[in-house]
């Protein structure tokens, strides 16, 4: 692990270095099937050292290398608190097509974690309104299960979860268990009616209407296609709802993850140092497609 | 610290420079003998510095942030499920000798950009940690120099540990820190005199009166473009007039001494062997910021050579150089296949201005 390390977050909040230039070696402990094209991996780090000073926020992300690949940045699912480290990843490209072919046992390489990740002390007291839609509910799980773990710091802790189908659904063992917290509301639709299908079926703005959601006090973790975001953001702005309160996390081509080689360059900012999360107000300026 | 100023002989400069080979690898400018080309390159032998060489085609970055570099080599073995990394950088302390203000204003972009954000980059700073730094005053500009318009010639003023500049006795050497002090101290150069100080500031003055029109012309536009190009000022019809004369080659990235984009990849060069490549990267490429999938958030080439621009010359980007992103070596006019070298663009967003005035 480079211990060369500047003026970031991560060390300044918790004296502890990211992984910056070289990857740390991670062993599959488990691999499980999510939905068509996604499959979770499950992690460990054999140095035990590293493994300890390793702690994430909601909203950061990691660079993961595939040996013989190459590497791609994923954002972090698990919980900063009790949860077992783990990436969820979409077949896409070369690289996550290589991640899907490895077994249990194989090694992957990890830098990170990286980037600003959700404000989590600030919005202690206000109701929560998650909006995912197909697999955004990835990058929106961490936060999701620290607010679950920290219940009675929040209001009403909402989940708007949209997806093409029923197999495309993300989580759903997790929700389920979610679903046992009292006051955790979750409302799921899908595209199109399907057979054996009894929840409610649209896109997901509609569940923004449905869900009745507070405005006021609250906060808004949006993350899904552009599309998705651009007609729920339309919704929740509507409703009156202050743009600062609209928080996403956004996605770029990244090499470093530490601000040098400007591949996430967006409007006036970098993704991974400045983002990935962004308020509204803040993507608003950005002056860019998103 | 006041600056200490010598006054070396041709002799003791060859002197210094097999002095210097003993600790450092020396690059200094050198002209190929059939094209007549300037590299800066490593010395062979001091005879080989040739410090009166016009600025080398290749801005100097190229030592300290080469085209392609391995930083990472590993070796996986699928079958027994592990995998053995080597750190691949380790560089020799280097000597760059003679080089020219706006390249030295160039490395310092770097070393404000790569060492002083939020991150330090460690592949540059293995090369950088032990560099020793000797600039040489421009005594007259060469075709499409404008680095009076950039504040970065023709002579240095910050950041060298030695800086040379030829006058009628020989060599004024001026000590820019203590490394250079040290070097300075272990030597019994002549001590220059008032009168040297004066013939320094009076080639200088000749050196800025000789530049063309056009850097002088555009001395005030680069402040000005700057604050169009930061406030948003500038019309979409004239980022697109600048785009369409873009090939998307880039050259001007490439030549570009402030340009530090990368990317990062990993190619197999045995079986189960893979060495990890870093190498420049340009924002004019269609490719740049496409992701996996094909999604490409950047897909119009206004809106690529926008960034470039709004990197070179923009407030929020110098607040990162602690100068503007230009150091007006001329280098993107001299190989831009369009005629969007910088200095054109300062002319298009000046025209716009204007409206066509100048």
């Amino acid at each position: 692990m480079s211990k060369v390390h500047g003026n970031h977050g991560n060390c300044k909040e918790t004296g502890l270095c990211p992984i910056v230039t070289f990857p740390e070696v991670v062993n599959i402990d488990e691999i499980r099937d999510e939905i068509p094209e996604v499959k979770t991996f499950y992690l460990s780090f054999p140095n035990k050292d590293v493994e300890r000073e390793f702690r994430i926020k909601s909203g950061q992300f990691i660079m993961c290398t595939v040996f013989g690949a190459g590497e791609f940045a994923v954002s972090l699912p698990p919980s900063p608190e009790n949860d077992r480290f783990h990436i969820s990843v979409r077949a896409v490209g070369k690289v996550t097509h290589a991640l899907h072919a490895l077994k249990p046992g194989d090694k992957l390489g990890v830098r990170g974690p990286f980037g600003n990740g959700f404000p989590f002390d600030e919005i202690k007291g206000k109701n929560i309104i998650y909006v995912a839609g197909g697999i955004g509910l990835i990058p929106l799980r961490s936060s999701i299960v620290h607010a679950l773990q920290h219940r009675e710091d929040f209001g009403r802790i909402i989940l708007l979860y949209g997806a093409r189908s029923s197999k495309d659904l993300m989580y759903q063992p997790d929700i389920r268990e979610w679903q046992q917290n009292a006051g955790f509301e979750t409302f799921i639709t899908i595209d199109r009616p399907e057979e054996g299908w009894s929840g409610e079926v649209g896109y997901v703005n509609q569940l923004i209407e449905k869900a009745n959601v507070p405005v006021d006090n609250s906060v808004a973790f949006v993350c899904g296609p552009p599309v998705m975001f651009n007609s729920v953001i339309g919704e929740f702005l509507k409703r009156g709802m202050s743009e600062d309160a609209i928080i996403s996390t956004l996605e770029r081509q990244m090499k470093c993850g530490i601000g040098k080689c400007q591949h996430c360059a967006v409007g006036r900012t970098l993704v991974c140092t400045d983002g990935p999360v962004y308020t509204y107000r803040q993507i608003k300026t950005l002056g860019e497609q998103i | 610290m006041s600056m200490s100023m010598y006054i070396l002989s041709s002799g003791e400069i060859s002197a210094l420079v097999t002095e210097l080979q003993a600790s450092y690898d020396v690059y200094g400018p050198q002209v190929e003998p059939q094209t007549k080309q300037v590299f800066f390159d490593q010395l062979a032998t001091p005879a080989a510095l040739d410090l009166e060489a016009p600025i080398p085609s290749m801005p100097v970055k190229e030592i300290l942030f080469p085209q392609m570099e391995r930083i990472l080599k590993y070796k996986y073995d699928a079958e027994n499920q592990s995998v053995a990394m080597s750190k691949q950088y380790f560089e020799r302390p280097k000597a760059l000798f003679g080089l020219r203000p706006c390249d030295l204003s160039g490395i310092l972009v770097l070393d404000r950009f790569f060492l002083g954000q939020e991150f330090v980059d460690d592949v540059y700073l293995t090369h950088r940690r032990q560099c020793l730094l000797i600039s040489n005053t421009c005594l007259h500009p060469f075709p499409q120099c404008f680095c009076v318009c950039t504040h970065s010639g023709p002579d240095a003023d910050e950041g060298f540990d030695l800086d040379l500049t030829k006058l009628q006795d020989g060599y004024l050497l001026r000590v820019g820190s203590e490394k250079g002090q040290a070097i300075a101290d272990a030597h019994q150069w002549q001590v220059a005199t008032p009168r040297h100080a004066k013939e320094f500031k009076a080639v200088v003055d000749r050196s800025i009166d000789l530049f063309p029109e056009m850097a002088t012309d555009n001395k005030a536009w680069v402040a000005k473009v700057m604050n169009r190009i930061t406030t948003g000022f500038v019309k979409q019809e004239t980022w697109e007039y600048i785009g369409d004369q873009c090939f998307e080659c880039g050259a001007c990235s490439f030549v570009c001494p402030t340009c530090s984009c990368f990317n990062i990849e990993d190619t197999q060069t045995a079986c189960g062997e893979c060495e990890r490549l870093r190498m420049r990267d340009s924002c004019s490429f269609e490719g740049y910021a496409r992701m996996a999938g094909d999604h490409n958030p950047r897909q119009p080439v206004e809106d690529r050579r926008n960034k470039r621009f709004f990197c070179k010359l923009s407030y929020p980007q110098s607040k990162k150089y602690l100068r503007p992103g230009c150091v007006g070596c001329g280098r993107c006019q001299w190989v831009c296949p369009g005629d969007i070298g910088l200095p054109n663009v300062v002319q298009y967003i000046r025209r716009e201005i204007t409206g066509g005035q100048n």
